[in-house]
Parts: C-alpha cells; sequence; structure tokens
C-alpha cells in the first residue's frame, strides 16, 4: 500500500486515488501521546485514547511506501507530525532487540517500507542537517528500509509532491 | 542570586521518571530550585516566570528519537515572547534503550532552538536506560552523574555529560524482557498477549 500523511492539505491529491490513501492530518483529530504504555502492557497493539490515530498507526503499518509531509521546527518535525508518530508506539512491542548492535523495540506486523520525507519551511543548514540525522534514526525505529528526504519552501510541497507521486507510478 | 527552575516536560509529569530526575537535582544542587510541570494550559505563566531565574533545566523523556511534543509546543510558545532576562537553557533528558547517545538529536534541537532565540546554552546529562535505572543498584553512578551536572549549572562551567547501566546490551534486553512482562503482570496482560503482532486486532 501506498500511504501520503500530510500535516497540510494537498490539492494536487484530494481527487479520489486508487493507487495511494491520502490523510490530511491537520484535519483530523489527534490527541498527544500520554506515556502510558497501556499500548505495550495493557491493551497491545491498540492505543487507549480512541481518537482518529486509531485509524492511522494501521495504515502506517500496513504500508510498504510512505510518504511523510511535514513542516520543520528546530529540526525535527513539526507538532502535527510529531504527535502521530508519538501516538504510533502501538504498533512496537515493548521487548526489546538489537538492530545494528543498537537496542530497539520489536516491530508487530509492520512492513519494511520505502520512505520519503519531504521538509518544509524556511530551513536553515542547521534544520536540514538535524533533520537527516533525525531520519536516519527514525529509520530504525519505524522500519524504513531506505529512505529519501527533499527540503523545499511552504510554496513549492505540492510540486514536490506531484513530482514524488508521479515517480512512484512509473516505477 | 543563582535559581534554577527547573521545568518537567514529561507528557506523564506527575508520574514521570523526569519527576524523579529532577528531585535528584534539586538534591545535589547548592542554590535554590523550583519545579514545575508543563501542562497544556499553562505556557504564559511559566514564562513569566522565567526572568526570576539564572537558569532554566528542561527536563524529559526522548520520544520518536527527539524531543517531545508537549516540550515543542512549550518552546514554540517561549519563541514568541523576550523575557527581560533569558535564563541559561540546560537539559537533562533520558531515554529507554540503553545507548545514551539515542538521545544526541534531541540535544541538537535544544542547541538550535537556543542559537534561534539567543538562549545560552548551558549544560547536558543525557540518561540511557532511563525507564530502568532508578531501581537498580546503578542508581549510584547515576546520582554521580546528576550531582555532576548540578555542579557545572551552579559554577556556570556547563559541560556534557551521559550515564547508562554499564551492563552488556544482551543482558539489558534479559533485564528489560523482565521489567516489561512484570509491567504487564499488574495489568493483567500476559507475556504472550504482550507479543501480539496484531495491531487494532489486525
Ligand atoms: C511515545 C513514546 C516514544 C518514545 N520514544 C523513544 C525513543 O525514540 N527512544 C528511546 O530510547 N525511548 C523512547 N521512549 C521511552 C521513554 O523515553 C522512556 O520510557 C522514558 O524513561 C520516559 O520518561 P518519563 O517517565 O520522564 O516520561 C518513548 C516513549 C514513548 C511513550
Amino acid at each position: 500500500m501506498n500511504l501520503v500523511l500530510s500535516d497540510r492539505s494537498l490539492a494536487c491529491l484530494e481527487e479520489n486515488r486508487s493507487d495511494l490513501t491520502y490523510l490530511d492530518l491537520s484535519k483530523l483529530k489527534i490527541a498527544n501521546c500520554v506515556g502510558c504504555f497501556g499500548c505495550w502492557t495493557k491493551t497491545p497493539g491498540r492505543c487507549v485514547i480512541r481518537d482518529d490515530a486509531v485509524k492511522v498507526y494501521p495504515l502506517i503499518a500496513a504500508s510498504d511506501r510512505i510518504l511523510y509531509v511535514s513542516r520543520i521546527k528546530y529540526g525535527g518535525y513539526d507538532t502535527v507530525m510529531k504527535t502521530i508518530l508519538e501516538r504510533s508506539i502501538p504498533v512496537q512491542q515493548a521487548f526489546i532487540r538489537l538492530l545494528d548492535g543498537e537496542t530497539h523495540h520489536v516491530q508487530r506486523r509492520v512492513l519494511p517500507k520505502k520512505a520519503t520525507i519531504i521538509g518544509y519551511g524556511e530551513l536553515s543548514s542547521a534544520d536540514r542537517q538535524i533533520f537527516c540525522r533525525l531520519v536516519e534514526r527514525n529509520a530504525k525505529n519505524m522500519c524504513f528500509e531506505s529512505h529519501t528526504i527533499h527540503f523545499c519552501s511552504e510554496d513549492e510541497v505540492e510540486d514536490v509532491v506531484r513530482r514524488e507521486v508521479a515517480s512512484w507510478t512509473r516505477s | 542570586m543563582d535559581k534554577v527552575l527547573i521545568l518537567n516536560a514529561s507528557p506523564r509529569a506527575p508520574r514521570s521518571n523526569s519527576k524523579e530526575y529532577a528531585k535528584l537535582f534539586s538534591k545535589f544542587y547548592h542554590g535554590k530550585t523550583e519545579y514545575l510541570d508543563i501542562k497544556r494550559t499553562n505556557h504564559a505563566a511559566l514564562i513569566e516566570k522565567l526572568s526570576d531565574f539564572s537558569d532554566l533545566l528542561f527536563v524529559f523523556p526522548l520520544y520518536a528519537d527527539s524531543i517531545p511534543v508537549t516540550l515543542l509546543n512549550f518552546l514554540k510558545d517561549l519563541e514568541q515572547v523576550t523575557p527581560a532576562r533569558k535564563p541559561t537553557i540546560s537539559v537533562l533528558i533520558n531515554c529507554g534503550f540503553i545507548e545514551p547517545q539515542q538521545n544526541d538529536i534531541a540535544v541538537e534541537m535544544m542547541r538550535l532552538f537556543c542559537k534561534e532565540n539567543g538562549y545560552p546554552f548551558g549544560s547536558v546529562l543525557k540518561i540511557g536506560s532511563g525507564e530502568a535505572i532508578l531501581s537498580t543498584p546503578f542508581q549510584v553512578f547515576l546520582n554521580a552523574k546528576v550531582k555532576k551536572l548540578a555542579r557545572s549549572i551552579f559554577l556556570h562551567r556547563y559541560q556534557v555529560f551521559q550515564v547508562t547501566m554499564p551492563i552488556p546490551k544482551r543482558m539489558f534486553l534479559k533485564a528489560s524482557s523482565i521489567y516489561w512482562e512484570e509491567y504487564g503482570k499488574r495489568n493483567g496482560c500476559s507475556k504472550e498477549e504482550m507479543q501480539t503482532m496484531l495491531i487494532e486486532g489486525k
């Protein structure tokens, strides 16, 4: 499955498409993770907060190609995207394994994925540097088998998304 | 007079490991400290207090390899105001995994916030195995590092420290399995149930 998660609306994906699932996170109701670990130790695989997030993390788990579109703040994802990433830990188990010599959680039924991240905003070189390192780390915790990052200004987002998604249909 | 404002940015601040780390810090710091939780609705009140403090210490967990949304949202509000005096910002971060370096990105984000907004950056303590270390004999190593952190801030000789449980990773895997199994048991959840591969039942 191809999935696009965006923190803003993307006019270029508004029409119904059979080849991908697109979610504008800014239109969903998603509360902050409260760090209760219920999704690991009480109702494994399910978040105890029953808002829109519970529809999103199963999609993340089931996708083998994913595009994240997020504004960047202090070199990381801004609030909207970061909130769903934090709420997505039900896709992992509490239990820890070694991955490339480092400790990481065991994943539940999560497909390995090709990830593309479009980070937008008025970005300094420090923003870009930190963000690249962040995604490198995310890759280990979020089952990215490969990842590509595109940086752009807010005005350019639609163009970059269009190009990225077009490249999916070609490959 | 040197005074440290300690702000807890854990989403579960009242029951957090961060709170315990903050308590240790207050115990070892030779000057005055004040401790408060960051809540969704108290940003303005916290920001108003800043000018009374020489130092600001954020205590928080690593969330998805970076700073938790609770802290991100607070920083975005802080960015909107310029306090009369900008305290030096230090960081006490803990993560669940054993490697304290997994906290590095979050620390860099804090440095970037400080640089962009003209706050002097102070000391850092990165804790690995932060979910577990408090309940092990290795707390003595933790205490020693928190003491060093407190001293560095008191003397304005800012430094970077790190600490974790000094055990092989294989042993950490075993210990963490027992820790989580016990956690589940208290909730009436077996190891097998916790190991389900299903997400939302599918
Ligand atoms: C949503 C969420 C995301 C987390 N992400 C990470 C992570 O990326 N790396 C890590 O080592 N620990 C991670 N943890 C574990 C916490 O950092 C760890 O449990 C910490 O001790 C919590 O501190 P606190 O009690 O002060 O909130 C995460 C925990 C939660 C709830």
